[in-house]
């Protein structure tokens, strides 16, 4: 059993773990943790939705979601019951980043299991067949989106915040699922799949020395291929840190909406950006726990809403910095004014040192169970830090970093990242009831029907 | 539930025990006012789970004040003697700790993580609100409007939600399991100072509590601790038992809900014994054999094959009182609901009739058994787990019987649940149906 170093003031550490660089230049970091007869396997693949083409937004996720339905081997049914026959999961998914592949076997069935993940990511058939019934459930999954007006609203936002020429600000919805073809899923996976692009992470009941070879031998079939290169430069109409712009708002108009989902953002920050730490730090105390300024205002204080957050986004290129929250329609105007006044708050009084001194020791607090805890959170973890050419320090380092914030830096990264200008709105509700209010945070309003195909803002 | 979780940003094949699935980690103790400890050192991270159990839910409310146990188990975080107003959360953040909380029909759950140094503090602010809870009139409206707002969002905005309450509303017509245990609105907004009060009475007594800590702890530690802070707490008379038992079902039952939606929604119930019941295993791999993985019945037809929906799940309840056989289906769009139900009932027909085969039992079994392990890999997991099986099953040991209990269960056995409980007289149907708005497709406006 590889334990944590812990005394009270100490560092966590990540667990030991292999790493090696196979000849088609795929990483593979194999690490041990003995508590239940399982391995948990995460294989990575860098690009994701950012590589899409534009028009075909949502490729990444059929593709994932193609591997599996059939190979040259097996059909579509015959891989499922192998699977479930084993007890396995595998879960395929695509995020803005990455398509990945997660899949977790009984650690006696790491050979069998092995052979059924080569064979997805090997040698998929995307038979055109198959393809049509992905994309058609796909079409299907992005309507009932609006059944969940929470969801809808974080979809719409990306695609208004970011805007259509930003590799972000394209949401796949029922339009662009409808346009992909078998054809195109095929020659994604083609250029996608390649040991460039692999990276390989196991954690579980496993010997790390036997293990490593069995793998190795294995992953080191996928052919090498032409590493993906990171998209440089963003659309000229995103905002950015910095830049004032004028305040945007957009209403999705749910006319039979009781309640209003409500989300207000800036431009934030890149997964790399060396205000990281200090950044998480300050939005813990503003947003990120049950006792941050906004959810104790909004909730607990005046009971306008069940919650409260400020969320940063960790991606490769810039993101945002959000507050999100919903409330009944009728107090959607209170609520929304509440939470910018926090906001401008927080610009002009920063944090004191009480409330650094509290999130700095809720997060590392809070830190080993989130992160390294369980197999799956440590694949994570360990791709995480190849994804983004981060190394070890990233974990090892962390409690000294947060140490290292003090509350002249948080104030500093308050002024520098928090501004309560120039703002992008998006409001999800009953339009009716509350769009002419909405005027006296800008007069720059689009609404768009919910009823109205896809889930963008700028069709 | 307290917050929402967006808030915050495995017949062992093996001759080696591993460490989580090794009962000898476990020791327990009573205290001599009832209150019962579980508690399993594991060191892995520096942190602790402690999890306290109180036995009492919405079935041990009545008409009237629907909903009190889980408003009450948000006022728990609302201040006692010691530690007043937002305390309980401002002292456990500051310590490096975080809590939720859970409310169901048979219990409610208060859920503490935190680093192994705050175990101390834990125990301080848990004696502290078990014993001494207070009531402030103005906390209590201000709460009164969290509650609603959760049950906004969880129900009324939600088609799943709330068809699930007008399902449970028609299977049971005279067990409290057929009320929300969010609470009917008008009862949220009526809730009284005295009921609130009798309800603290009622539930919160220290022999009506289980306490299960996991993590790295010293065993002798957490007793010395609960002897100093919870030993103390006297110990009074628990909810009075629940007489209502629900008469048979003699027919199927049917409720529709219209509404603007993009897809519409199914699902489906059957009555069946309580968690402790002998059948429960044999109804789990039933529920296995039709909706777990893509090769499983219900799911390889209508979602794969035949493309008629975008979800099938099913669930067997574990509950103190014979709960329900839940099926869940989404109709893709543009496909009848009646023909997923037609579909649906001939499945049901099959396991009803005829015998799975061996293999598809051993697949069931064996996912059951690694959806087993998976809950066993979190101290959090695990102190769940350990507290559940000592309410429901009556003994915290009989979690390590998991894989056994699956193990024993036959294709006879199936087939006989099958046909004992998932008949057609015995099923509630609840159906939402998209009330179709017309589509427009304007530009967007932009008015100055």
């Amino acid at each position: 059993m590889l334990a944590l170093a812990w005394v009270a003031t100490a560092q966590v550490r990540l667990p030991q773990y292999t790493r090696q660089i196979l000849g088609n230049g795929a990483v593979l970091d194999v690490m041990a943790r003995k508590d239940v007869p399982l391995v948990t396997l995460r294989v990575t693949f860098k690009g994701g939705a950012e590589a899409e083409p534009p028009t075909l937004s949502g490729l990444a996720k059929v593709t994932a979601e193609g591997v599996r339905r059939g190979t040259a081997k097996r059909t579509s049914e015959q891989f499922s019951h192998e699977l479930d026959s084993l007890g396995a999961a595998f879960n395929t998914n695509a995020d803005l980043q990455s398509i990945n592949i997660h899949a977790e076997f009984l650690s006696k069935d790491l050979t069998t299991g092995l052979d059924l993940l080569m064979d997805a990511i090997l040698h998929p058939a995307f038979q055109e067949s198959e393809i049509k019934k992905v994309t058609a459930q796909q079409v299907d999954s992005a309507r009932a989106i609006k059944d969940s007006p929470d969801a809808a609203a974080w979809e719409y936002y990306r695609s208004f915040f970011y805007g259509p020429s930003h590799p972000y600000g394209r949401p796949a919805d029922e339009l662009s699922y409808a346009r992909i073809t078998a054809k195109d899923v095929a020659a994604f996976h083609k250029r996608m799949f390649v040991g460039q692009n692999m990276i390989v992470t196991v954690a579980g009941d496993v010997d790390p020395v036997t293990a490593s070879k069995t793998l190795s031998t294995s992953f080191g079939l996928v052919p090498e291929g032409e590493m993906y290169q990171w998209v440089q430069s963003v659309g000229k109409r995103t905002p950015v840190a910095g830049q004032v712009k004028a305040t945007r708002i957009a209403i999705i108009d749910k006319p039979d909406a009781t309640q209003t989902s409500f989300l207000i953002g800036q431009p934030g920050i890149e997964r790399n950006h060396p205000d990281r730490v200090p950044l998480w730090v300050v939005n813990t105390i503003f947003g990120g726990r049950f006792t941050s300024i906004l959810n104790d205002e909004l909730r607990v204080n005046s009971g306008l809403t069940y919650g409260a957050s400020s969320r940063i986004d960790q991606t490769h290129l810039p993101g945002r910095i959000t507050i999100a929250s919903f409330t009944r329609t009728e107090t959607t105007v209170k609520a929304v004014d509440l939470a910018l006044t926090l906001l401008r708050r927080l610009r002009e009084k920063g944090v004191t040192a009480e409330q650094l001194a509290s999130a700095k020791q809720y997060l590392k607090g809070t830190y080993p169970a989130d992160r390294l805890e369980t197999p799956d959170q440590l694949v994570d973890i360990l791709s995480e830090i190849e994804l983004y050419d981060l190394n070890r320090s990233e974990v090892d380092d962390l409690f000294s970093r947060i140490d290292a914030v003090t509350l002249e830096r948080a104030n500093q990264v308050i002024q520098k990242h928090y501004d309560s200008a120039g703002l992008t709105f998006l409001l999800l509700g009953n339009a009716a009831k509350f769009g002419d209010d909405l005027k006296k945070f800008g007069t720059e309003i689009v609404t768009v029907p919910i009823s109205r195909p896809g889930l963008r803002v700028e069709p | 539930m307290r917050l929402a979780v967006a808030l915050l940003g495995m017949a062992m094949p093996f001759p080696v025990v591993l460490r989580a699935l090794d009962p000898a980690a476990v020791r327990t103790h009573t205290l001599q006012n009832g209150m019962k400890l579980i508690v399993e050192e594991d060191h892995d991270i520096p942190n602790v789970a402690m999890y306290l159990f109180y036995k009492v839910g919405a079935r041990n409310e009545r008409p009237g004040i629907t909903g009190i146990s889980h408003f009450f188990e948000h006022m728990m975080f609302n201040g006692a003697k010691k530690y007043g107003p937002k305390q309980f959360d401002i002292e456990m953040e500051k310590a490096g700790g975080r809590n939720n909380a859970y409310t169901t029909e048979d219990m409610t759950v208060y859920t503490d993580w935190f680093p192994n140094t705050a175990l101390r503090l834990m125990f301080d602010m848990e004696a502290d609100r078990i014993q001494n809870l207070s009531f402030d009139p103005n906390v209590i409206e201000s709460e009164r409007g969290v509650v609603a707002s959760e049950r906004s969002t969880r129900t009324d905005n939600s088609n799943y939600g709330l068809l699930q309450e007008q399902l449970h509303a028609a299977a049971y017509t005279a067990h409290p399991y057929g009320w929300p245990v969010v609470g009917w609105p008008s009862d949220i907004k009526s809730w009284t100072m005295e009921d609130l009060q009798a309800h603290f009475r009622m539930g919160y007594a220290p022999n009506n509590c289980v306490m299960v800590i996991v993590g790295d702890v010293a065993t002798d530690e957490v007793l010395r601790l609960a002897r100093e802070y919870m030993e103390p707490i006297p110990r009074h008379d628990p909810p009075p038992p629940v007489r209502t038992v629900e008469p048979p079902q003699l027919g199927e039952r049917r409720v529709n809900i219209v509404k603007r939606s993009e897809l519409p929604l199914q699902f489906v119930s059957y009555h069946i014994p309580n968690a402790a019941d002998k059948d429960l295993p044999a109804l789990e791999v039933l529920s296995a054999v039709l909706t777990e993985g893509r090769s499983s019945r219900l799911y390889s037809r209508m979602v794969d094959r035949e493309q008629l929906a975008l979800t099938a799940q099913s669930a067997a309840e574990s509950r103190l009182d014979p709960g329900e056989f839940l099926l869940f289906v989404r109709p893709r769009a543009g496909v009848d609901v009646a023909v997923t139900e037609k579909v649906l009932f001939e499945e049901i027909e099959k396991v009803r009739t005829t015998e799975i085969p061996v293999d598809e039992l051993r697949k069931a079994k064996n996912q059951l058994l690694t959806n087993f392990y998976r809950e066993m890999k979190t101290i959090s997991g695990r102190a769940n787990q350990l507290g559940t099986a000592e309410i429901f099953l009556g003994g915290y040991e009989k979690m390590y019987e998991t894989p056994s209990r699956y193990e024993a269960v036959t294709a006879a056995d199936v087939l006989r649940v099958a046909k004992t409980y998932l008949g057609p007289n015995q099923r509630t149907i609840a159906t939402l149906i998209p009330e179709i708005a017309k589509p427009v497709v304007p530009k967007p406006e932009v008015s100055n």
